[in-house]
C-alpha cells in the first residue's frame, strides 16, 4: 500500500479553512487532504509489509516463502569456531587493543576548518565529535561532521591516477607535470591557471604565493558553488573590503532575520546554533532569551523557531530592507509594502528598537550586496556593532569575485594553456550559462585531483586521487579565525596525495613527504619554538592565539535600488541541506538523512508553495518544466507550507553526473539552469511536463506515526506549566517498587529532549548512525517504511498552511519502564535492565515483529535483509562496540548502552562511583543545541533529573501508561504575535 | 468373523508407543547433551593448528613468565592482547636463535608481516567479553583459559558457553580471588572458600544481581 493522497485534489481554500481555525498540530498535506487514507497507513504496522511484490500473485508468494524458510535454516549453518588472530610485529606504544585513542584534526568543509575530535580503534577513524575545547564547536557537531568517515571509506573513492581515463601510475603523472613545468618555466607561468575551492589553510595561501614568485604570469582562482562572493561584495560596500561579520548570537535579546538562514545547514550551524541555545535557554520568551523575527521565501530552520515568520518572496526582501533601514535612518524612503508585511515589520522594527544594542539585525548572503549592506549600516545605527555582531579581517582566503566567469571568458580567448583544478568540480558546478563544460576541451591540458572521479575528471587529461582529510597533513582557519592543523588519523587508505603533495610538486619537488609543506609554514610563524608548539597545537587541536581579532569600523549606507517585479515566478537556489553542493552526493548515509523540513530522501524536488500548487493544479510528484531564459529542468515537486506565495526553490547537488554510484543519475541537476549572473535568485516560468507520471518521492514524514494526540505541546508565558500527569489505573506493579523491592540499581537512565532548543538540524540522526553502525537501505526500501534510523526527527505544523509554525520532535526508543514491547516477544529478545533501559538483544531475536506492533511509539528497525554485505572498506567504519546486526532481527536505540557499560566499567576499576553526568549518549553529544540531555534521574542534581523538574516537561503518550523514560520540554509559543489570535 | 486385531497387535502397539516416546525424549536429551559436547563447544585436547607450536607449558609452566609480560593489555582494556612479534624476538634473537621451529617468528620480524595465529578461546560476534574488568574484580586467569600452564600446545579448557558465563555472573563468591593472585595458576585459598568469596564481593564491590541483564554482555 502506498499513500496515494497525490492524486487527491490540492484544494487550498478547504486546507486555509481547516489549519486558520483550529490549533491542531497536522504532519503533513496527505494527513489534511486524505484523513482516511492516513488513518488507513497508520493502522498498517510495517505499512509496507503487504506490498513485497508489486503483483502478488498467491503461488509467486508461496514460492518465495518457502525459498526463505529454505535460507533461514541455512543462514544458522555458519563455522564460528574458527578465527585467525594477528597481532603486531612492533606494536605502538601506548596501544592497547579494543581502546579507541583519541586525536584532535580537523576536516574542511566550504574551505574552513571544522574542529573535529576524533575516534581511531587499531588505526582506523571510526567517528568524529566536534572538539570540546575549540570555542566552534564545544564538543557539538553536524550532519557533515558526523558522515566524514563515510566519505573516508567510500569504496568508490579514486584509488589511483587516470590518464585519459586509463588507469596510470605516480610515476608517469609527476614525469607529465614536470614537463609542463619546464613549458611555464619558459613562459613564466603564462597560460597557467590553478583553480581550487575556497581556502583558509594558510599552507595553500604560502604555497601559492612561491608558486606565483616562480611562475608570475599564472594565477589562482576560487571558485565555490554556494560560497560568500556576495556577502564579500556587500561588505566591501559597507567597508571598502571583504571583512567577515561574525554574529554572537549568545549576545542578541533579539534577532531580525531578513532571509538569513543563520541555523541552518553550513559551515556556521555549530557555533551558531550552540550560542543561539545558550541564549534560549530555559527562559520564557522576550524573559531574557533570545525572540527572533524571520521573513524568508522558504522555510528554514530559522523559521522554524521563529517567534513569528512572515513567508515572502525573494523580491520583497530588499523592500523589507529598504523599510527597516529607513525607520533607522539608514536609507531614505521607505518602500510601499501590503498589510501582512507591515504588521510583522512593525513588530520586528519595535522590538529592534527596544532592544538597541542587544539586538542583530541581518540579510541572507543569497540577496544583492546593495542590500545586503544595508545590515551593517543598520546594526551601527542600533549600536549593536561589537556586541550582536563584530567584524574581523577576511577568514577565507582573498578570492575575485566571480572566478569561473573570468576564466571561463579566458579560455574563450585561448589565453588558457594548462588548467588546474585541485578538489574542485566546476564541469559539474559551474552554472550552465557559462558553457563551461563545453569550454573546457578547448584548455590544451587539464589536470584535475579529487577525491572521486567526477564529472571534472571525465573532461581532464590527468585525473589525480586526493587523500582525505583524515588521511592527510592540512591546515585551516576555523569560522572564528583560528587556525587548526590538521594531522593525518589514519595512513592513507590508497596512493593518494595531499593538495600540499601536489602543489610541492609544481613547485619542483620531487616526491615531497606528507607533512613537508605543513610543518615548513609553520616552522615559518613558530620560530624558536616550533617543536614545543608544534606538539602544543596537533594536541588542543588549534593553534593558541590565532583567533581573529575585532575590527571597530563604521559602514557606509549603500545606495540600494528598488528591483521591478516581472511577471514571472521567483526561482531561489539553495545547496541541498544533506549532500550540499553535491560534493556530498556519493554518501549514502547523508542521502537517507531525511532533509529537515521536508522529510525527503533520496532526491531532491521543485518546492513550491500552496499558492502555486492550487494556481497550477500541482501536487506533490507532479513532474514540472523549470524554464529560466532559455534553459530547461525538469522534476517533481513538493509543495511546501509557508513559501512564499510565488516562489519556486531548486536545491543544488544532485542530478550527478558522475562521481560514484550512489550520486549519480539522482535526482534534477539544478545548475543546469543557474544563471551567471544573479546565481541564487533567478526568475522563470513553469509548466507541466506533458505525458509524464508522477515521480514517486520517499519522504519520510509519513513513516512511523504514533497513534494518539498532543505529540507536540506548547506553553505560554501566562500558562507556563504543561498539564499535570493523570493517574492510570494499572494492575503492573510500579518499575521503581519493583527496583526498591529487588534492590537492583544505582542509576536510572533517562533522557529529556527540549523541543524549545531542537532546530531540527539531523546531528543526532548522523551521530546515531555513526555510533551504532545503522545501515541505509537505499529509496525503495525508504519508500516502504524500512528506514533503519534509530532515531526520527518528527516534523509538525500548527495554523495556517500558508504560513505554518512547524515544530521538531525527535523520536528515540522511549525506554519505557512498563514497556508494551516486551510483553509481546515470545522469545524474551526484549527485556528490562535493573538501570530501566529496555534491552534489544539480537542474538535471541526471531523476528516475529511483535514487539514493534507493540511498540506505540513506533520506534523499532526490523532488518529486512541482510544488510553486511559491506564492501571491505565500508567494514572498517562499523563502530567494534556495538553488534552489525543480521536479516531478520529487531534494532532499536539503546541509549547508546556500549558508553554506560564503558563507564560503568572504568568506574568498577577504578572502584567508585559513576560520576554525575559521565555517561552521554551519541545523540546528545552531537546536538549543537543541547536538546537532548541524559542522565541518571535517581541523581536529583543531574541535568536530566533538573530538566524533569521544568513545568514544561511532558510525557508523549502519556495516556496508555507506558511510563517512558524519555520525555519531552514542551516548546515556548510567543504570545502578543499573529499567531495566538 | 473373527477379531481384526490378534491378541500380539496391542503388545505391538504398546511397544510402539514406548519407542516413539523414548525415540523423542531421547532426541531432546540428545540434542541438549549434542549442544553441550566438548565438540561442539571446541573443548577437546585437539588444539588447532598454529604457524609456530608455542608452548604455555615451558614458557608459563617452566620458566614462570607472568602472564601480561606477553598478553600486555589483559587488565588495562578489552582484550589482553597477542604479543607483538618484538616480544617474542627480545628473547629469541639472544636463545634458540637458529631454532628451525622459530623460522615463522623470525620471517614474521625480518618482513614485518604479522604472525597468523589460529584463535582457541573464540567468542560469538555478539559477546562483548572484557578481560580488564574480570582481572580488576579479581576473576584469575585459570578460570576462563585452565591449566594453561600445562598445556604443552594450547586447547580450550573451558565451554565457554553461556551458561559457563551465567554460572559466574549469577553467584561470582566462589570464583573471585585476591587481585595480586589473578594470574597464579595454582592458588588455592586458605580458608573457607566462601567466605573468603563473600569478603571479595563486597571489598571490589561487585554489583551482584545487575551482572546477568543482557546488556552486560551484548549489545
Amino acid at each position: 500500500m502506498t499513500m496515494r493522497a497525490e492524486n487527491l485534489r490540492f484544494d487550498l481554500p478547504r486546507l486555509r479553512d481547516m489549519t486558520r481555525s483550529s490549533r491542531r498540530f497536522w504532519s503533513s498535506l496527505e494527513e489534511l487532504i486524505d484523513e482516511e487514507g492516513f488513518r488507513a497507513w497508520l493502522a498498517a504496522e510495517f505499512p509496507a509489509a503487504s506490498s513485497m511484490f508489486d503483483d502478488p500473485g498467491r503461488r509467486q508468494f508461496l514460492k518465495l516463502m518457502g525459498a526463505s524458510l529454505l535460507l533461514a535454516g541455512l543462514g544458522g549453518c555458519r563455522d564460528g569456531k574458527s578465527g585467525e588472530a594477528l597481532p603486531y610485529v612492533n606494536q605502538p606504544e601506548g596501544v592497547v587493543p579494543g581502546v579507541p585513542r583519541y586525536y584532535a584534526t580537523a576536516v574542511t568543509f566550504e574551505g574552513y576548518a571544522q574542529p573535529v575530535i576524533a575516534a581511531t580503534y587499531a588505526g582506523r577513524p571510526t567517528k568524529l565529535d566536534g572538539n570540546p575545547d575549540h570555542p566552534v564547536t564545544r564538543g557539538a557537531s553536524d550532519a557533515f561532521m558526523q558522515s566524514a568517515v563515510f566519505e573516508l571509506y567510500d569504496p568508490q573513492r579514486s584509488k589511483l591516477p587516470l590518464k585519459d581515463g586509463v588507469p596510470s601510475t605516480w610515476g608517469a603523472a609527476t614525469a607529465a607535470l614536470t614537463q609542463l613545468r619546464a613549458r611555464w618555466q619558459e613562459r613564466r607561468g603564462e597560460g597557467l591557471r590553478i583553480l581550487t575551492g575556497a581556502t583558509t589553510s594558510p599552507t595553500l595561501i604560502r604555497q601559492m604565493a612561491e608558486l606565483t614568485k616562480q611562475f608570475p604570469k599564472m594565477r589562482w582562482s576560487q571558485s565555490q558553488a554556494i560560497g560568500t562572493a556576495l556577502q564579500d561584495e556587500a561588505m566591501t560596500l559597507a567597508f571598502g573590503r571583504p571583512i567577515t561579520p561574525h554574529y554572537q548570537l549568545d549576545k542578541c535579546d533579539l534577532i531580525v532575520s531578513l532571509d538569513h538562514d543563520l541555523l541552518g545547514p553550513g559551515p556556521h550551524q555549530v557555533a551558531r546554533a550552540k550560542a543561539w541555545a545558550e541564549k534560549r535557554g530555559e527562559a520564557a520568551p522576550g524573559a531574557g532569551r533570545a525572540r527572533l523575527h524571520a521573513a524568508e521565501c522558504l522555510p528554514s530552520l530559522t523559521g522554524a523557531v521563529a517567534d513569528s515568520r512572515l513567508p515572502c518572496d525573494a523580491s520583497r526582501v530588499p523592500l523589507l530592507a529598504q523599510a527597516i533601514a529607513a525607520k533607522f535612518g539608514v536609507a531614505a524612503n521607505k518602500p510601499e509594502l501590503n498589510p501582512h508585511e507591515e504588521k510583522w515589520l512593525a513588530r520586528a522594527i519595535d522590538d529592534l528598537r527596544n532592544h538597541a544594542g542587544a539586538s542583530l539585525f541581518t540579510i541572507g548572503p543569497q540577496h544583492a550586496p546593495a542590500i545586503q549592506a544595508l545590515a551593517p549600516a543598520v546594526n551601527q545605527a542600533l549600536k549593536n556593532a561589537g556586541l550582536a555582531v563584530w567584524y574581523s579581517e577576511p577568514i577565507l582566503a582573498p578570492a575575485e569575485p566571480t572566478p569561473l566567469a573570468k576564466l571561463a571568458a579566458e579560455i574563450s580567448a585561448g589565453s588558457v594553456d594548462t588548467l588546474i583544478m585541485l578538489d574542485c568540480n566546476p564541469v559539474y558546478d559551474a552554472p550552465a550559462g557559462l558553457q563551461f563544460a563545453e569550454l573546457i576541451a578547448r584548455v590544451p591540458n587539464r589536470v584535475h585531483a579529487g577525491l572521486h572521479v567526477t564529472e571534472t575528471s571525465h573532461a581532464s587529461q590527468w585525473h589525480l586521487p586526493l587523500s582525505h582529510a583524515l588521511e592527510a597533513w592540512s591546515d585551516g582557519r576555523a569560522i572564528d579565525g583560528s587556525a587548526i592543523i590538521g594531522q593525518p588519523v589514519v595512513a592513507p587508505l590508497y596512493d593518494t596525495r595531499s593538495v600540499y603533495q601536489l602543489i610541492d610538486f609544481l613547485l619542483g619537488g620531487s616526491d615531497p613527504k606528507a607533512d613537508n609543506a605543513v610543518r615548513a609554514t609553520w616552522r615559518e610563524r613558530f620560530g624558536d619554538q616550533f617543536d614545543a608548539r608544534w606538539r602544543k597545537s596537533l594536541h588542543d587541536g588549534f593553534v593558541d592565539g590565532t583567533t581573529a581579532k575585532p575590527l571597530t569600523l563604521s559602514p557606509k549606507a549603500p545606495h540600494a535600488e528598488q528591483r521591478e517585479t516581472a511577471d514571472q515566478y521567483e526561482i531561489v537556489f539553495l545547496p541541498d541541506p544533506t549532500i550540499w553542493d553535491g560534493r556530498f552526493a556519493n554518501i549514502a548515509w547523508l542521502q537517507e538523512l531525511p532533509k529537515p523540513l521536508t522529510k525527503i530522501t533520496w532526491d531532491n524536488v521543485i518546492a513550491i508553495s500552496p499558492a502555486i500548487a492550487a494556481r497550477e493544479k500541482l501536487s506533490n510528484g507532479d513532474v514540472v518544466d523549470i524554464d529560466i531564459g532559455a534553459r530547461s529542468v525538469r522534476g517533481p515537486v513538493w509543495i511546501v507550507p509557508g513559501q512564499g506565495p510565488r516562489t519556486i526553490a531548486l536545491f543544488l547537488g544532485y542530478g550527478r553526473r558522475a562521481g560514484g554510484d550512489i550520486g549519480q543519475g539522482v535526482g534534477y541537476d539544478a545548475y543546469a539552469v543557474r544563471p551567471a549572473e544573479n546565481a541564487f535568485i533567478a526568475r522563470g516560468r513553469l509548466s507541466r511536463a506533458p505525458d509524464r507520471p508522477q515521480q514517486k518521492i520517499a519522504s519520510t514524514q509519513a513513516h512511523h506515526r504514533m497513534d494518539g494526540f498532543d505529540f507536540v505541546r506548547e506553553v505560554t508565558a501566562t500558562n507556563p506549566r504543561t498539564a499535570p500527569p493523570k493517574d492510570t489505573p494499572t494492575l503492573y506493579p510500579d518499575w521503581n517498587e519493583i527496583a526498591e523491592r529487588e534492590n537492583r540499581a544505582d542509576h536510572a537512565w533517562g533522557m529529556v529532549i527540549d523541543l524549545d532548543l531542537c532546530i531540527g538540524c539531523n546531528a543526532c540522526v548522523s551521530a546515531c548512525n555513526v555510533e551504532n553502525n545503522v545501515v541505509v537501505v537505499g529509496k525503495d526500501q525508504v519508500s516502504r517504511g524500512r528506514e533503519m534510523a534509530w532515531l526520527r526527527v518528527d516534523r509538525y505544523y500548527s495554523g495556517d498552511v500558508e504560513n505554518p509554525k512547524s515544530y521538531f520532535q525527535p523520536v528515540p526508543c522511549m525506554h519505557c519502564e512498563k514497556a508494551p514491547c516486551e510483553m509481546g516477544c515470545p522469545v524474551h529478545a526484549t527485556a528490562h535492565s535493573p538501570e530501566g533501559v529496555n534491552q534489544m538483544v539480537y542474538n535471541r531475536c526471531i523476528g516475529t515483529r511483535t514487539c514493534s506492533s507493540y511498540c506505540p511509539y513506533k520506534v523499532r528497525r526490523f532488518n529486512w535483509y541482510d544488510y553486511r554485505n559491506f564492501a571491505e572498506a565500508e567494514q572498517a567504519v562499523k563502530n567494534p562496540d556495538v553488534t552489525v546486526r543480521s536479516r531478520g532481527v529487531m534494532e532499536k536505540c539503546s541509549y547508546c548502552t556500549q558508553r554506560i557499560q564503558a563507564a560503568h566499567v572504568a568506574a568498577d576499576k577504578e572502584d567508585r562511583a559513576l560520576r554525575r553526568d559521565e555517561v552521554t549518549t551519541a545523540c546528545q553529544q552531537a546536538c549543537p543545541t543541547t536538546a537532548i540531555v541524559f542522565g541518571d534521574l535517581l541523581d536529583r542534581e543531574s541535568a536530566v533529573a533538573k530538566r524533569r523538574q521544568s513545568g514544561r516537561h511532558y510525557v508523549l503518550l502519556e495516556e496508555l501508561g507506558t511510563r517512558p523514560r524519555t520525555t519531552y520540554l514542551a516548546r515556548w509559543r510567543d504570545e502578543p504575535g499573529e499567531e495566538s489570535a | 468373523m473373527g477379531p481384526i486385531f490378534s491378541p500380539a497387535a496391542d503388545t505391538w502397539l504398546r511397544l510402539f508407543l514406548i519407542a516413539a516416546v523414548s525415540l523423542a525424549a531421547g532426541s531432546v536429551v540428545f540434542a541438549v547433551r549434542f549442544a553441550h559436547s566438548d565438540w561442539v563447544t571446541g573443548v577437546f585436547n585437539h588444539p588447532p593448528a598454529q604457524p609456530v607450536p608455542f608452548s604455555h607449558k615451558h614458557h608459563a609452566g617452566e620458566l614462570g613468565i607472568d602472564c601480561g609480560f606477553c598478553h600486555t593489555s589483559f587488565a588495562q582494556g578489552p582484550r589482553a592482547g597477542l604479543p607483538p612479534t618484538h616480544t617474542c624476538m627480545t628473547c629469541h634473537s639472544q636463545i634458540w636463535t637458529g631454532a628451525p621451529m622459530l623460522a615463522p617468528v623470525r620471517q614474521s620480524f625480518a618482513d614485518n608481516n604479522p604472525l597468523k595465529w589460529n584463535r582457541v578461546a573464540l567468542l560469538p560476534d555478539y559477546v562483548f567479553f572484557r578481560h580488564d574488568i574480570h582481572i580488576a574484580k579479581g576473576v584469575g586467569c585459570v578460570a576462563c583459559h585452565g591449566r594453561i600452564d600445562r598445556m604443552a600446545l594450547t586447547y580450550r579448557a573451558k565451554a565457554l558457553t553461556m551458561e559457563f558465563c551465567l554460572d559466574c555472573h549469577r553467584d561470582p563468591a566462589p570464583h573471585l580471588r585476591p587481585k595480586n593472585q589473578v594470574t597464579n595458576m595454582s592458588w588455592s585459598p586458605h580458608g573457607d572458600r566462601e567466605k573468603i568469596g563473600h569478603e571479595l564481593v563486597k571489598q571490589y564491590g561487585i554489583r551482584e544481581g545487575q551482572l546477568t541483564n543482557c546488556f552486560v554482555c551484548h549489545r
